[in-house]
């Protein structure tokens, strides 16, 4: 089900500069865990495979609209590593920092 | 004529108008209260027209029909076991896809339907022109264009709910899905000859493939087999698809929802910057934003303890004038002292909450939040409350709670899940409402000097950024992410906001008036009958050793419970003729941090246990007041070396 990140442009919703677009690939399963930040580096980060086939989240993130194949445009994330506001299918969401982190998109 | 009754039901995502439409059907016949053992809102009000007597009832405002939150489990079931004559889905001219997305939802209930097309104003100035007719031949239900703000459209909308009843039109139309998704919804339906519940059964088949707990639950108990064959089923999706079978089913509706969104609408004018934009621009900014998010809340801060403080002192004159009428009838005998000091004080005390504070913050409130304003806060303020472990909007009922807990509490339902309802709600219990803010001004601001006052709210922010860490720790559950539509600025319908304003507060008043009027009658008849010297020395070890304080201040903080800052007016009283002045400084930073911490006030505990029920709201209490008492014990030994 899961790809391995071979293509270089897939990366997370996070990757996105404001004013730039993805199409909603995947919403990865579980959440991603920071171990460790040096010199604000993230030096070590592993993908918490979930057990559970749809948590509530992810089913959430769908119903709101990011289905596979759906084009997000990134309009500005806040500042201190706040939420993120996109554009999709019309409608101006906010995402959370860590639920914006598992939607993978291919960069337009 | 022969009345008959009629049950319509009102349905659509947030932010669309739907209280609007639902305040213009049913005036002033509504009530509000709970779905039955749950924390979620439910509106209801009657109308009369043609001769029928009409039950409108407005569901919650919510994106799908899944069991994500509370709120969409209720809605679906309500739908379902209810079967209202008709459901009127409110929907969003100028976010025709997503709304459209929740109509097929809605369609798949087979329940009779009629479309009310809103917000059709602010889709022309979008430049979205929808074409009504073409939507109503795709949909296969009839659609009414309205402006609910402007009231345009509402009488024949209603005309044409009565119609689809009384045409006894059939369920709305089939969605259909992609080949090997119909497939699958055949084989399942085909199981489920048998088995009758009181969902469709094309409605089950397509809720088994997308694994939905609750309908797995209720089958399971039937016929397992069902579920076997239909998790089977499911994964042949998968397999086909590479993703799992909900998701490939919300692709499928929101591929038609897509459909028939840009087959009925045409977009006309260029998208460019309008000034709602640019408003949405600045307040979200990464500097303005914050100013403005600032700037607002002092002036709301402000301008609600400037007017409260003086109508509160007003009425509070104009009531208290009334003491030598009653003194005159009832005497000052026993049970005119029980009747004055006891039930009339604590009438007054609740009506000089109400009228000058209470009020004006629910306006203000629910300004905010129809106009737009609140999902910015929320968006601006998510990372500061993700360190408590809560989302952006829990920052709305916490900022409810410096005014007064009460409605703060019951602001803990826009979380989406019970777990962080609670959490949202104990947090709020802990942040310093009006009456403490008297107390902390009161006394240490007053003797002490304004950065003691100061100091003392920083305490208590670090105590509710430690305890709302811990208990997110404590709770069992996910952690959890803001997922929220930012709609686009909008001016207000200024009579929605009376009544909502209106039937909150007619709320409180049942929630906390009774408590306080008994509660402060119990009191006055303890004190009649001489009791309180001797509960001040049964509460003397922990008052006055542990604590450090006049024995006397016992009884005060058991006042304090009815209302807090009568605590400190009581005090002033008792210590008399000195007053307040004869109180050490640590006495007084000491009390003041009991005070702020030690229990949410009687209201808040009704408040909590309507809510959460007993357990959770005794522990709550108990548990602060203990963590008060140890606080103020530490803080007393530790400024005791310093002062």
């Amino acid at each position: 089900m899961e790809k391995p990140n071979s293509n270089k442009r897939e990366v997370p919703l996070t990757a996105l500069k404001a004013g730039e677009s993805g199409v909603v690939i995947i919403i990865r399963q579980g959440h991603i865990r920071r171990k460790h930040r040096r010199h604000g580096h993230i030096i070590h980060r592993s993908l918490v495979h979930g057990i559970t086939r749809d948590s509530g989240f992810e089913k959430r993130l769908v119903d709101m609209g990011l289905t596979p194949g759906t084009k997000v445009t990134v309009v500005k994330a806040a500042p201190f590593h706040g939420p993120f506001e996109v554009l999709v299918r019309g409608s101006r969401l906010a995402l959370g920092r860590g639920m914006a982190e598992r939607i993978l998109v291919e960069k337009e | 004529m022969n009345k008959k009754k009629l049950l319509i039901a009102l349905a659509g995502n947030a932010n669309v108008g739907k209280s609007v439409i639902f305040n213009h059907l049913t005036g002033l016949h509504q009530h509000i209260g709970n779905w039955p053992g749950k924390t979620v809102e439910r509106a209801e009000g009657t109308l009369h027209f043609k001769g029928y007597t009409i039950d409108i009832v407005d569901l919650p405002g919510i994106y799908s029909l899944s069991t994500y939150s509370l709120e969409e489990l209720v809605s679906r079931k309500y739908i379902a076991v209810e079967r209202p004559d008709v459901v009127i889905n409110v929907i969003d001219a100028s976010v025709l896809e997503r709304n459209l997305f929740f109509t097929l939802q809605l369609m798949e209930l087979e329940t009779p339907m009629v479309i009310c097309l809103n917000q059709m104003d602010i889709a022309k100035s979008k430049g979205v022109q929808v074409d009504v007719k073409k939507l109503e031949q795709l949909l296969g239900i009839p659609v009414m264009p309205t402006v609910a703000v402007k009231g345009v459209g509402i009488a024949k909308l209603l005309e044409k709910a009565i119609e689809t009843i009384e045409k006894k039109q059939a369920k709305p139309p089939q969605v259909t899905y992609g080949e090997e998704v119909e497939e699958k919804i055949g084989k399942i339906v085909e199981k489920m000859k048998n088995v009758h519940l009181v969902y469709p059964a094309r409605y089950v088949g397509i809720k088994l493939l997308e694994g939905d707990e609750e309908i797995e639950r209720e089958i399971q108990r039937i016929n397992p087999q069902i579920v076997d064959a239909a998790k089977k089923l499911a994964g042949e999706i998968e397999c086909i698809h590479g993703h799992c079978c909900s998701t490939v089913m919300t692709s499928e509706r929101y591929e038609a929802a897509g459909c028939i969104a840009r087959a009925a609408q045409k977009l006309v004018s260029p998208i460019k910057p309008t000034k709602v934009e640019r408003l949405h621009n600045f307040t979200t900014h990464r500097v303005t934003g914050y100013l403005t998010l600032v700037f607002s809340l002092l002036l709301i801060f402000y301008s609600i303890f400037t007017f409260g403080d003086y109508t509160s002192g007003l009425l509070s004159d104009l009531l208290y004038a009334l003491e030598p009428f009653f003194a005159s009838v009832l005497g000052t005998g026993f049970v005119g002292q029980l009747l004055w000091g006891g039930a009339m004080e604590g009438l007054i005390a609740g009506i000089t909450i109400v009228l000058p504070y209470i009020i004006p913050f629910y306006l203000i409130l629910y300004f905010l939040e129809n106009s737009g304003y609140l999902s910015r806060i929320a968006f601006l303020m998510d990372n500061i409350m993700h360190k408590i472990g809560l989302h952006g909007k829990a920052f709305i009922p916490m900022m409810l709670g410096f005014g007064c807990n009460v409605p703060a509490c019951l602001g803990c339902r826009i979380m989406e899940t019970q777990r962080e309802r609670l959490l949202a709600a104990f947090v709020v219990t802990l942040v310093p409402c009006a009456a403490t803010t008297v107390i902390i001004l009161g006394l240490v601001g007053d003797y002490l000097g304004v950065h003691w006052a100061l100091a003392l709210y920083i305490v208590d922010f670090v105590i509710i950024f430690a305890l709302g860490r811990l208990a997110f720790k404590v709770v069992p559950g996910e952690p959890t992410a803001l997922i929220m539509e930012m709609h686009d600025y909008r001016w207000p319908h200024m009579k929605t906001i009376l009544k909502q304003t209106w039937f909150r507060v007619a709320e409180f008043i049942k929630i906390a008036f009774p408590l306080i009027i008994v509660g402060s009658l119990a009191l006055k008849l303890a004190d009649v009958l001489g009791w309180l010297e001797t509960i001040a020395s049964v509460l003397s070890p922990v008052t006055v050793t542990w604590l450090g304080l006049p024995a006397i201040t016992g009884i005060t903080l058991i006042f304090g419970v009815l209302r807090k800052e009568l605590s400190l007016v009581m005090l002033a009283a008792l210590l008399a003729p000195t007053g307040l002045a004869s109180m050490t400084p640590v006495q007084m930073i000491v009390f003041t941090l009991v005070a702020m911490l030690y229990i949410p006030c009687i209201a808040t505990i009704a408040a909590l246990f309507r809510d959460f029920g007993w357990k959770k709201s005794l522990f709550i209490t108990v548990f602060e007041i203990a963590f008060a008492i140890l606080v103020g014990g530490i803080a007393m030994r530790l400024l005791t070396l310093f002062m």
